[in-house]
């Protein structure tokens, strides 16, 4: 964090949209460091690197990959409480083409011994993740399309697949919670070149969505039109063009997002797997300094939103905190984090110092 | 003539999504009634009440929520933390009464605290709620980890047990007939105390005026003088004190506190509401609605579990897609009623946008229906045979009785030898099935009058133990709930012997109390054993 300081101003490190999130980290890390011995402790096995850190950024993943759709669906100023079930509507679609026993019509006969061979699959790969990403990138398109062609506010056009959606993956697995046995997909979210592989993938798409919105002017469009969607469609943007853009690119990250939290279960759980992580995700996004009510936004302030709520997490567990106590220590947290960038606290602050100048 | 009936029908449009819903949840009780003879029964209409009264109550306070433009995400934490909270009371010793009074006041203070943090503090009602409900949920666990039971509290007895019967459908004397329970009753009150307050009192109006717009009346409310930050405390708090009730309504129902029972309730309270024709921009809406929104909800349930063949995911479906018809019909109604708006004014340019809208919609609306009636036809198809032949014999059954639990020939079987013991009472036709899964493959069921028998692969047995076990069976997270079944729900008893364990588990369906694993091992088991004659 200190390299971040140099060269710039303090009020120019303050007011940037990075600086909360940072501090956010910093003083989670500061606190492992002070409570937690060892907390930093990285090691190496088969030069892949192990450690508490990593972990968080692992674990992380899939509410990274969710924030970064999730950011330029509220900088259009809507929201997407999808999310989760689309998720679980990949993760169905892809493990029900890896192991479609469910089905139970139609297979080959010997098909339990294929079973229990590690390296076999009813499709090839390359379709299983193909096909699971079109289901979500529908799923985007579905809701895209409500929103800015039906004009229902997103809240309640999210809504109704973030209902549906979680019925609609059990239907597809049938109700079972289908286990995978193809160790390649495994590899998704379990394996490691150096790092874990799950973090290539969101840096993969962070540089995709980031030369998407900063280096075309898509970026600047979706603040226009989460700033004042009126005035963006007089000044002849597309608006409905751009919310449904950022409805199906966030269907996409949750798609992603769905086939990583699957294949570190090794299972796809129709009915929990992704359950709540829409509210995590939103809650990466507003610690990443986005408003709810749109305009602009930071991808990488997001991620570190992310890692924030991860951290927590992770620490605690440290401490020795029970998984139970986790939630009411969580909503604590987010309070304080949420009031930190409140105006009334920013004004009262303000307040206060400048009548001990005064005095 | 017409002239009046057109001025009747302008006056009162504002009407017509309620009028919607209530026609809606009408025609599809009365569908379900030629379908199946059981749902004729009155009281299958009275339990309709009586399963949801915790629903109903949550979503009354949700409305006045929602009608402020705000949304409470905490409704599920707190009906939790009621349950477990005043189940431990209990188990100390406190009085029923005492404890009720303190489970209110506990949720009428978590509401005003979040309710100051979205009036003073401006956050988002999303973000302070969510909050609220990871807080009020890691509280229960705070408060114990296991479920439960409440004994011996004379009070939840009496609450939970008192029969009020119906006039005109039951006999007095001898206390037999149609019923409802106190719960029901307390949220039919207070529907009525909150219709009340929502249009007649200035309090109402207040609530009114602030919703809607996207904010911008919440200014104009503030402009003019309305108490709007006193007003949203006060909104807030009612409903926490509407989930605190619904948590005790839903602990006198199950008679037991977990921290995971309504887990994810506060969606079906919000797509209650949404059905009931309120808006979620707030300022739009009617009280009594939420009424129908509930019946809606109850009924999708009942007429899943009258059908039998339909499992229970669909409810999450068919409420999904009634959403998005509700939507569609009430973004239709605002289209028009702002066209009408600019028609009065300066003159409409963008005539365009309705008819591009309903184009939207229709063909939206196409594509689900097509899609649907193919998954239908292709789930329904197979049981259609069984299910009308089944249906006649059910007319006559009407008051069959619950069949009580074959305990000691369970105890028997499992000593004899059989790994799995599964028995499934109830439904809408009174079955009493139980079977035996034998490590050899063997499998027999029985219905008291009819035996089966069918054989599966060893192999197929062991997974299934094996599947059982990794689902935590043993652990516990697998804890047993029960509450006296609706007359068209089925409870299950599950025995399970494997690597020297043995562990019986029971729950009812049509609850929200079982652990979800619960029902996917019900699932397994299902799926593997024959099907006896006289079930569907």
């Amino acid at each position: 964090m200190s390299t971040f300081k140099s060269g710039f101003s303090l009020r120019k490190v303050t007011e940037s949209r990075l600086f909360f999130p940072f501090v956010a980290l910093a003083l989670i890390l500061l606190f492992d460091l002070i409570a937690v011995p060892g907390f930093f402790r990285i090691s190496t096995r088969d030069g892949n690197l192990y450690g508490n850190l990593i972990d968080i950024v692992r674990n992380a993943s899939t509410v990274s990959l969710l924030a970064i759709g999730m950011t330029l669906v509220i900088a259009t100023g809507g929201v997407d409480l999808s999310v989760g079930a689309v998720m679980a509507i990949a993760a169905s679609v892809a493990a029900l083409l890896m192991n479609p026993y469910v089905l139970a019509t139609e297979l080959p006969p010997n098909i339990q011994e294929m079973m229990n061979d590690p390296y076999f699959t009813y499709q090839p790969l390359w379709v299983v993740i193909l096909a699971a990403l079109a289901v979500s990138i529908i799923c985007g398109l579905w809701n895209g399309i409500l929103v800015a062609y039906g004009r229902i506010q997103p809240m309640v056009a999210t809504l109704i697949l973030m209902t549906a959606g979680r019925g609609i993956a059990q239907l597809i697995t049938n109700g079972v919670r289908i286990q995978i046995f193809y160790e390649p997909y495994a590899f998704i979210g379990q394996g490691w070149i150096i790092l874990p592989f799950s973090l290539y993938l969101v840096a993969i798409v962070f540089a995709v969505a980031w030369l998407l919105t900063r280096k075309t002017a898509i970026g600047m469009f979706i603040e226009s039109v989460g700033t004042n969607a009126r005035s963006s469609f007089f000044s002849g943007i597309g608006e409905k063009k751009i919310k449904l853009l950022a409805y199906t690119f966030c269907g996409l990250t949750a798609g992603i997002a769905g086939l990583v939290a699957s294949s570190n279960i090794k299972t796809s759980d129709a009915f929990n797997l992704g359950q709540t992580k829409e509210l995590d995700a939103i809650l990466a996004v507003v610690i990443g300094g986005t408003l709810m009510s749109g305009g602009r936004f930071s991808l990488l302030a997001s991620i570190v939103g992310a890692w924030v709520i991860q951290a927590i997490t992770t620490s605690m567990y440290a401490v020795g905190v029970p998984a139970f106590a986790l939630q009411a220590i969580k909503a604590v947290v987010v309070i304080f984090v949420i009031l930190l960038y409140s105006e009334q606290v920013k004004n009262f602050v303000q307040k206060v110092t400048a009548q001990k100048k005064e005095a | 003539m017409i002239g009046r009936i057109r001025t009747l029908i302008s006056n009162s449009q504002r009407f017509i999504p309620v009028a919607a819903t209530a026609l809606l949840a009408l025609s599809a009780y009365g569908l379900g009634a030629a379908f199946y003879p059981g749902m004729r029964d009155p009281q299958v209409f009275f339990n309709l009440f009586r399963n949801n009264a915790y629903l109903l109550i949550s979503a009354i306070g949700m409305t006045l929520v929602i009608l402020t433009g705000g949304i409470d995400l905490s409704v599920s934490g707190v009906m939790a933390l009621t349950t477990v909270a005043a189940a431990a009371l209990l188990r100390e010793g406190w009085n029923g009464w005492l404890v009720i009074l303190t489970m209110l006041v506990m949720g009428m203070i978590l509401g005003a605290v979040m309710g100051s943090f979205i009036a003073y503090m401006k956050v988002q009602p999303f973000i302070a709620t969510l909050a609220g409900m990871w807080f009020a949920r890691g509280m229960c666990f705070f408060i114990s980890d296991d479920a439960i039971a409440i004994k011996d509290s004379r009070v939840y007895t009496i609450l939970g047990q008192t029969r009020i019967l119906i006039p005109g459908l039951s006999d007095p004397v001898a206390q037999t007939g149609d019923y409802v329970t106190i719960p029901a009753v307390v949220g039919l009150l207070l529907l009525a105390v909150v219709m009340y307050i929502a249009h007649y009192t200035r309090f109402g109006r207040t609530i009114y005026a602030i919703g809607g717009n996207e904010g911008r009346n919440e200014v104009s409310a503030q402009l003019m003088g309305l108490p709007v930050q006193t007003t949203k405390v006060l909104v807030y708090t009612f409903n926490g004190f509407c989930s605190a009730l619904a948590g005790i309504a839903l602990s006198i129902f199950v008679l037991s506190g977990h921290g995971l029972y309504a887990n994810g309730a506060e969606l079906d309270v919000i797509a209650a509401v949404v059905m009931g024709g309120t808006m979620l921009t707030g300022g739009e809406g009617y009280v009594f609605g939420t009424l129908f929104g509930v019946m809606i909800f109850g009924i999708t349930q009942t007429l899943i579990q009258f059908n039998g063949s339909l499992s229970s995911w669909w409810t999450r479906i068919v409420i999904g897609v009634l959403m998005l018809i509700f939507i569609g019909v009430q973004s239709a109604l605002s289209a028009r009623k702002g066209r009408r708006r600019r028609a009065k004014g300066a003159g409409g340019p963008i005539m365009g946008v309705q008819r591009r809208r309903i184009l939207t919609f229709g063909g939206v609306g196409v594509i689900v229906v097509v899609i649907l009636s193919v998954i239908l036809f292709n789930v329904i198809q197979p049981p259609t045979g069984d299910a009308s032949t089944d249906s006649t014999p059910t007319a006559g059954s009407a008051s069959c009785e619950f069949q009580p639990y074959r305990r000691d020939e369970a105890a028997a079987l499992a000593e004899e030898g059989a790994v799995i013991v599964y028995e499934r009472n109830g439904g809408p036709n009174c079955i009493d099935e139980l079977y035996a899964i034998y490590p050899d493959g063997r499998i027999v069921g029985d219905n008291g009058e009819t035996t089966v028998e069918r054989e599966v692969p060893p192999e197929e047995v062991d997974r299934l133990l094996a599947n059982i076990a990794e689902y935590g069976w043993f652990t516990d997270e697998m804890y047993n709930t029960w509450h006296t079944p609706c007359k068209q729900c089925y409870g299950y008893y599950l025995t399970v012997v494997y690597d020297g364990q043995e562990k019986t588990v029971r729950g009812v369906d049509g609850g929200t109390d079982a652990p979800a694993d619960y029902w996917q091992v019900i699932s397994l088991v299902k799926g593997i054993v024959p099907e006896l004659p006289s079930t569907q």
